[in-house]
């Protein structure tokens, strides 16, 4: 069955020779991004739905090139943040 | 100022470049838990869809240790770890969900558990066609084992076998918290 993971762990999804796989630079627990932030959420499960169509050598890591940095600052701004937090 | 104070203030910010944030994790953990961690020496061949993701039944498996808040929470301090498994109704929401899981930062997922199992984004791709569908349940277990043996011959066949003759999934969305 084809499967792709979504990995914050670059040398551990390595490791276990996936056969396709997402990595995003941002820490463990966030792997679809920060709460309430919907787009991004849906940006990394397209992304990585994405390579179930697209890889085609096995061990295939893709990155998504978004800052973690980035991430924060702007989830500070969203109102539904500024309830819950 | 120390010499490894100078290294750590003149070296990049992996949160800021955009890099791997916790460099080395795989032997930091093997070393911390040894024989924990697994490697293996062969990639596992890619299987390929056979229809069009608009067209294929997805199902997302998960080692979050998500669950429904009415289901008997799993075990998170048995010092091996839970060799179960729990099935998430697709269908489910924010509010119906729990996290048993003490290994990563929860603060974030527990307001929004789309964070780490993005139940509701999987549910708004197939309403809009995106998926052919999602398959009546998901998978969840407790990532911490400390018998990756054990583990493959409980969790992760009983995880397999349940996708492919219960829920007839097509492909499968992996999310390794």
């Amino acid at each position: 069955m084809p499967t792709v993971s979504v990995t914050v762990a670059r040398e551990v999804t390595e490791a276990i020779k996936v056969p396709r796989a997402l990595f995003l630079p941002w820490p463990m627990g966030h792997h679809f991004g920060v709460p309430f932030r919907r787009d991004l959420q849906r940006r990394v499960v397209l992304a990585a739905l994405g390579l179930l169509e697209s890889s085609e050598q096995p061990g295939t890591i893709l990155d998504l090139p978004i800052k973690w940095a980035d991430v924060r600052r702007e989830a500070k701004t969203l109102p539904e943040q500024g309830r819950k937090l | 100022m120390m010499e490894a104070d100078k290294r750590t203030s003149s070296a990049a910010d992996p949160r800021e470049v955009g890099t791997q944030l916790r460099p080395g994790l795989w032997h930091a953990i093997n070393e911390r838990y040894p024989g924990s961690m697994i490697r293996k020496e062969s990639f596992v061949p890619q299987a390929r869809l056979r229809k069009p993701l608009g067209a294929s039944r997805l199902t997302l498996i998960s080692s979050c240790g998500v669950q429904l808040k009415t289901d008997q929470p799993l075990d998170v301090c048995h010092p091996f770890g839970d060799f179960r498994f729990q099935r998430v109704p697709s269908g489910g929401k924010h509010d119906d969900l729990i996290i048993h899981q003490l290994k990563y930062p929860r603060d974030d997922a527990d307001l929004d558990i789309n964070v780490i199992f993005p139940i509701e984004r999987l549910q708004e791709l197939s309403e809009e066609g995106r998926l052919g569908g999602l398959t009546p349940n998901f998978f969840s277990f407790i990532g911490y084992n400390m018998d990756p043996e054990k583990f493959e011959r409980t969790v992760a066949e009983g995880i397999a076998n349940a996708v492919v003759e219960e829920e007839r999934a097509e492909c499968a969305l992996l999310a390794p918290a």
